[in-house]
C-alpha cells in the first residue's frame, strides 16, 4: 500500500490525472474527501459497496418456483403499507 | 440484431452489476410472459443461470421517490423523467417467499430508448437495502 501524507486542500492524482482526491477538511476523527473522477468511474463508500455486492449475490434467483409463490401471495394481500 | 433481441428487451449494464462485474447484458422478460405482471426476470445473457427478480417500485412502494445523481443521469443520457425506467431487485427467500425484500437503496435505472442501465446507489440513510415487499 502506498502511503502519502496530505494536508487539507492538498490532493492526490490517480491515473493520468483523471482521478483527483482532495482532502477538504479534517475534523476530529472524520476526514472529508472530494473526489473528481470521470463519470464512468463509480465511487462508493467501501462498506456500502460491500453491502450492495452482498445483497446482489444473495438476490440471484436460485429457485423460480419461489417467484410463483410470491406472485400468488401478492394477489392475496394488499401491496405496500403506503398505498390505497 | 436477431429477431429475438427485437422482441426481448436487452439491457446493457456498462459497469456490470455490483457483485457480478462481468454480467453486462441482460434480457428483461415479464414473469410468465404476462405483460400485466408486476414481476419481471432479468436474465444474464453471459453468465449461465444468473437471473434476478425485479419489479417497478411504484407497484409496491408508491411513495418511493429516489433522487438519482447527476452523474448517473448523464451517463445514461437521460433527459426527462419519461426517458427513465426504474426497477428494483427483489430477494426472494426460497424457504419463505413472503419474506421477500426489495433493494430500494440501489435501484436499477434504465434509459428506455437506449436500454443502457445502471444500478445506482442512493445517498445514505434514505432507503433500505432490504425493504419488505409485502405487508405483514
Amino acid at each position: 500500500v502506498l502511503v502519502l501524507t496530505r494536508r487539507p486542500n492538498q490532493s492526490i492524482v490517480i491515473g493520468g490525472g483523471e482521478i483527483v482526491v482532495t482532502v477538504l477538511e479534517v475534523r476530529g476523527d472524520q476526514i472529508r474527501l472530494g473526489i473528481k473522477a470521470p463519470r464512468d468511474v463509480d465511487v462508493h463508500r467501501d462498506e456500502v459497496w460491500a453491502e450492495l455486492q452482498k445483497a446482489n449475490r444473495a438476490a440471484a434467483l436460485t429457485d423460480r418456483s419461489a417467484v410463483g409463490q410470491l406472485d400468488r401471495l401478492r394477489r392475496e394481500r394488499p401491496p405496500g403499507p403506503s398505498s390505497s | 440484431m436477431s429477431s429475438e433481441t427485437e422482441t426481448v428487451p436487452e439491457l446493457h449494464f456498462a459497469a456490470g452489476l455490483p457483485g457480478f462485474p462481468d454480467a453486462r447484458r441482460f434480457a428483461l422478460v415479464y414473469w410468465g410472459d404476462d405483460t400485466d405482471s408486476a414481476f419481471s426476470i432479468l436474465t444474464s445473457l453471459e453468465q449461465d443461470g444468473l437471473e434476478f427478480l425485479v419489479v417497478p417500485p411504484v407497484m409496491f412502494f408508491p411513495l418511493y421517490a429516489p433522487e438519482i445523481d447527476d452523474a448517473t443521469v448523464e451517463r445514461l443520457g437521460i433527459e426527462t423523467a419519461d426517458d427513465a425506467l426504474l426497477l428494483v431487485i427483489v430477494n426472494v427467500p426460497g424457504d419463505d417467499p413472503s419474506k421477500a425484500t426489495a433493494n430500494l437503496l440501489a435501484p436499477i435505472v434504465v434509459n428506455r430508448h437506449t436500454r443502457e442501465a445502471v444500478q445506482a446507489v442512493l445517498a445514505d440513510g434514505e432507503y433500505e437495502i432490504h425493504a419488505p415487499l409485502l405487508q405483514d
